[in-house]
């Protein structure tokens, strides 16, 4: 009997100690942010409703793997002559599982000669970085990149 | 915020009608608004929201940034060098403060 009512102790111990550390992460919630922003409502904003394609003219540059989620660097470049006629105007960059989608919108000028932008994002996790371009003609083109996170980098 | 500012332009020497990489870089903690500070108060965010960059006082680059960019955040770009002038970029936070950093160019050739 001793032996059975130990067993039966253990296992009340381990029941209690499985469901505090889960009652306080249900209290200790995640806070929202102040721009909490889903990928959804971004992609609407940006394109207004257009398709978005997949074109080998836009390059997005970043780590396949990130040991540090605060530093992140990401670089892209869209082949673009850059003139008055055909330029690209817009360059959005978006991390698609941070609290706040949205990184970086760039507006780009012909006087910019080449449409590249690079920047250091933080990243909360694993997750895929979003870069679209908004060409003169009125389209839309994107590509993505899955960034493995070792280390979070946000709140 | 009143803070250091960097403008870099790569390469050091360039002619008219080349292109350059120009870098700005700026100290600023890149609050989120999600972090706690050691008494478990959420410290508040302070980001820097819009960053523009001008040549002669001319609009060349206007981005809008989130706090989802990195501490001390760094931003690069292309400029077409189109003459000797000034660069000047302006970045903004959210809380108003306004930092301005400039600098001259002379082209050769």
């Amino acid at each position: 009997m001793q032996r059975r009512s130990f067993l039966k102790n253990i296992a009340a111990a381990m029941a209690a100690t499985a469901v505090v550390p889960h009652v306080s992460m249900a209290a200790d919630a995640k806070p929202k942010g102040p721009n909490e922003f889903s990928l959804k409502e971004a992609v609407a904003a940006i394109t207004g409703g257009k398709p978005l394609q997949t074109s080998p003219k836009i390059k997005l540059k970043a780590p396949e793997i990130a040991e540090n989620g605060a530093v992140v660097p990401v670089k892209v470049d869209v082949d673009s002559a850059m003139t008055d006629a055909e330029h690209v105007q817009a360059i959005y960059v978006l991390a698609t599982k941070n609290n706040n989608v949205r990184c970086a919108y760039v507006h780009l000028t012909p006087a910019n000669g080449q449409a590249t932008f690079g920047t250091r994002v933080k990243l909360g996790g694993t997750q895929d970085v979003l870069a679209i371009a908004k060409m003169s003609d009125g389209s839309f083109i994107s590509a993505s990149q899955n960034v493995k996170v070792t280390i979070g980098g946000c709140g | 915020m009143a803070t250091k500012a960097l403008i870099k332009i790569k390469p050091k020497k360039y002619a008219v009608g080349e292109i350059v990489k120009i870098d700005f870089m700026v100290m600023h903690p890149m609050e989120t608004g999600l972090r706690k500070d050691k008494a478990g108060a959420l410290i508040p965010a302070e980001y820097i929201n819009d960053v523009k960059f001008f040549f002669n006082d001319k609009l060349v680059t206007h981005m809008e940034v989130w706090e989802s960019l990195s501490t001390n955040p760094l931003f690069s770009t292309s400029y077409k060098i189109a003459g000797a002038g000034e660069f000047k970029v302006i970045f903004t936070d959210n809380k108003g403060g306004v930092n301005e950093q400039s600098t001259k160019i002379t082209p050769k050739g």
